[in-house]
């Protein structure tokens, strides 16, 4: 794992074009500033990490760049064009793509069918060939089936064995996945991954750590993580921002995060010293 | 109708109720007929192919013309068009959850297409008669179902932002407003109603086909049951399609479904265009078979009864919403008839103090409403996923007060949702039955 690591950090991309840009991106809740002022650029392929204290506004980023809020300020480039004030299913469109901090599968649906439901953007949705099964709509179908056990496959072939369980009976982990896989349904560029490994011990931390480095190689993906475990963010992004308050109090490559007196302060100071 | 833990006394009727129900399922599992017990015919797709061969068949069986099959038969129609209306609302309430206590509206718009369409006149505003062209009833049915569609979007867009309760209420007023609409606009005769002109006679190489022959209901009948079993395929499709996944998807999580790309108003407006385009179906083809409407015979009775069906069934499930659509109406307009008169005639001739004479006194037809409460009450208490239900309903509500594994009568059906389902559909409503002016007489007179 320290290999891959090490590959996956030496080119920090900070010389490819920027992928996501905000700008002065502040999000009110009544008389909250729940984001105050927040600038961000990722470049294509990047890894970026977004840390911070809880409350710091961190999964609020996430929420208003998949248009679940319109911004009270600011721009939000995704790829050149403006998608703050679109509606989620529109940014999906465009290559964004998330996962939530609490998982939000549909639990009584079958793995098959979550994974399913991620590509529905790319299936015609129109009544006249769901109702008469037009020869391209059930070849469109066949597709997204094939891909949806192709995405599971990433994930192993245990996952494949798993794709008629309902999501409400899969372990915690397994669910992780299946939101991963579901994500990945609309073919992004952009993948939005909150606190990936919230709740899993050791092992299942690091074998989340290796699959986020493997989204970003088979997938071609730039990847926005929120993370708390220090040391998985450390091994693994190219560059990291600091929120707290809302604000933007750092940012660059691990290394300068790990000597920055502010972020050991607001954030390292209040919890356990990165080792 | 919050779900309400059952106290001690109900406790009892419901354990009650419970050993009849696993009696009717252990008689269907002891049952032998040509080798198998009777519950291997009612399940799974089994049971789709013996309801439409059975549906089929009945026209068939010898008769003569004042028979009860040709009543039956006249039933079966409207059971037909409420096996539409039910599956429609089932498109609104059970695919995409959202509650619509209104659904009598499309019924109304479907109807007036089809009398509008083939009156051949129609009043303006100022009373004075003009002559409209009449259309074929065949190109009827989509015109009724795109109007009514178009209203289903038209009461869905503004309500999309509200949920629950509150779209409930809405929707309920809709419901209540159309006819009252319709009721108080001369263009179409206002409160007297209108009369639609019944399917013309086709000829065929096996002779004339008539649609309106008294003593012969079979032509309509199986017209009527087509329509039905096209809008079945149809929520068939709808349901395994990637609009049926979204539906699911945002029923379950709203959030979630908009982040996979799902488009939430037009995902949900969809559901509403097309139940009010089945409930428009179902408008045509009654007033096709029962031609003369008044506005305020559509109350919200029916909309209510539709739900029932929906929910006696299995909310979401098609075979149950079918079953559900059956019972009712087949209760509603062929077996209360039947239980009403002999019971009124045997008591009426019985000495005064005989027990129970005081049935002599009861309309049942006066009490349908009441039953029908009774037996939603029932449902949600035992039976919350329906007679039939929708798998994934079942999951849904599991410890929610579903009956324990093994005690419920009909747990052999839980296969459910095999294959086409059969069935049948229409109906008949007479409107004078909901306007109340029935019971009124009764209650003057007792
Ligand atoms: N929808 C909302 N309405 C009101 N307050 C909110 C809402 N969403 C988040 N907040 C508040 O914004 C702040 C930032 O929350 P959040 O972005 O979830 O923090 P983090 O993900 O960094 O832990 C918190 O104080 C939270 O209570
Ligand atoms: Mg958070």
């Amino acid at each position: 794992m320290a290999q891959e690591q090490a590959t996956a950090n030496s080119p920090t991309h900070d010389q490819a074009p920027s992928l996501l840009q905000i700008n002065g991106l502040v999000q009110r809740f009544g008389g909250l500033t729940a984001v105050d002022g927040v600038d961000l650029d990722i470049r294509k392929g990047q890894i970026y990490s977004v840390i911070g204290p809880n409350g710091a506004g961190k999964t609020t980023v996430f929420n208003v760049i998949t248009g679940i809020y319109k911004p009270s300020a600011g721009q939000i480039l995704f790829d050149g064009t403006q998608v703050a004030g679109m509606k989620p299913d529109q940014i999906v469109r465009r290559g964004i793509t998330r996962t939530f901090q609490n998982i939000r599968l549909f639990n009584n649906m079958t793995v098959l069918e979550n994974v399913l439901v991620g590509q529905h953007t790319r299936l015609p949705g129109d009544v006249v060939s769901a109702l008469f099964r037009l020869p391209n709509y059930r070849r469109a179908e066949r597709r997204a089936e094939q891909r949806a056990i192709e995405l599971l496959g990433f994930f192993g072939q245990g996952m494949i064995e798993r794709k008629d369980e309902y999501a409400a009976n899969l372990s915690y982990a397994e669910r992780r996945r299946v939101e991963i896989a579901r994500a990945l349904g609309s073919s992004p560029k952009l993948m939005l991954l909150d606190e990936p490994t919230a709740g899993m011990n050791d092992a299942e931390t690091a074998d989340a750590v290796q699959y986020i480095q493997r989204l970003r190689r088979e997938f071609n993906l730039t990847i926005l993580l929120i993370e708390h475990k220090l040391q998985v963010t450390m091994g693994i992004s190219d560059r990291i921002a600091v929120l707290d308050y809302g604000k933007k109090i750092a940012e660059g490559v691990p290394a300068e995060i790990q000597r920055n007196e502010r972020v050991i302060e607001a954030y390292l100071g209040r919890k356990a010293a990165v080792e | 109708m919050a779900t309400q833990t059952p106290s001690k006394a109900a406790s009892s009727w419901t354990a009650g109720i419970r050993r009849g129900t696993d009696g009717i399922r252990r008689w269907l599992n002891e049952t032998m007929l040509a080798g198998r017990p009777l519950i291997w015919y009612v399940t799974g797709w089994r049971f789709a192919v013996i309801a439409l061969v059975v549906a089929i068949l009945l026209p068939l069986v010898p008769t003569s013309a004042y028979s009860d099959i040709q009543s039956l038969l006249v039933a079966m129609i409207s059971v037909f068009v409420y096996i539409m209306l039910a599956l429609g609302l089932n498109i609104v309430v059970g695919y995409a959850g959202l509650l619509d206590l209104g659904y009598v509206a499309f019924f109304v718009i479907g109807s007036y297409t089809m009398a509008a369409g083939t009156y051949g006149s129609i009043n303006d505003f100022a009373g004075k008669l003009h002559d409209l062209p009449t259309l074929p009833f065949i190109l009827l049915i989509p015109i009724g179902a795109f109007i009514a569609g178009i209203f289903g979007i038209l009461l869905g867009a503004p309500t999309l932002r509200l949920r629950g309760d509150y779209l409930a209420i809405v929707t309920l007023g809709f419901g209540e407003i159309v006819p009252v609409v319709f009721a108080n606009i001369p263009i179409f005769f206002g409160q007297t109603g209108i009369s639609a002109t019944q399917p013309a006679p086709i000829t065929t190489p096996v002779g004339i086909i008539s649609f309106t022959d008294p003593f012969n209901h079979a032509p309509f009948y199986y017209l009527a049951l087509a329509v039905a079993v096209l809008v079945t395929l149809g929520c068939y499709a709808l349901r395994s399609s990637s609009i049926g996944r979204a539906w699911v998807a945002i029923r379950e999580d709203e959030t979630a479904a908009e982040a996979s790309g799902v488009n939430l108003t037009r995902t949900k407006l969809l559901a509403f265009a097309l139940g009010a385009f089945v409930g428009g179906i179902g408008g045509v083809i009654n007033t096709a078979a029962f031609p003369s409407i008044t506005p305020l015979g559509f109350s919200f009775a029916i909309s209510i009864t539709v739900l029932i069906m929906v929910v006696l069934g299995g909310i979401g499930s098609i075979p149950g919403v079918i079953i559900g659509a059956l019972v009712l109406r087949l209760f509603d307009v062929f077996l209360l008839q039947r239980i009403n008169d002999p019971v009124h005639q045997s008591f009426l001739v019985a000495p005064v103090n005989a027990p129970l004479h005081v049935l002599a006194n009861v309309d049942f037809n006066t009490l349908k409403l009441l039953i029908y409460g009774i037996v939603l009450v029932a449902m949600i208490l035992l039976r919350p996923q329906g007679l039939i239900p929708d798998a994934r309903r079942r999951r849904e509500l599991k410890g929610v007060g579903a009956a324990p594994e093994g005690v419920s009568a009909v747990g052999a059906f839980e296969q459910e949702e095999a294959g086409m389902s059969a069935a049948t559909t229409a109906d008949v409503l007479d409107p004078s039955e909901y306007t109340g002016a029935g019971s009124d007489a009764q209650g003057r007179e007792g």
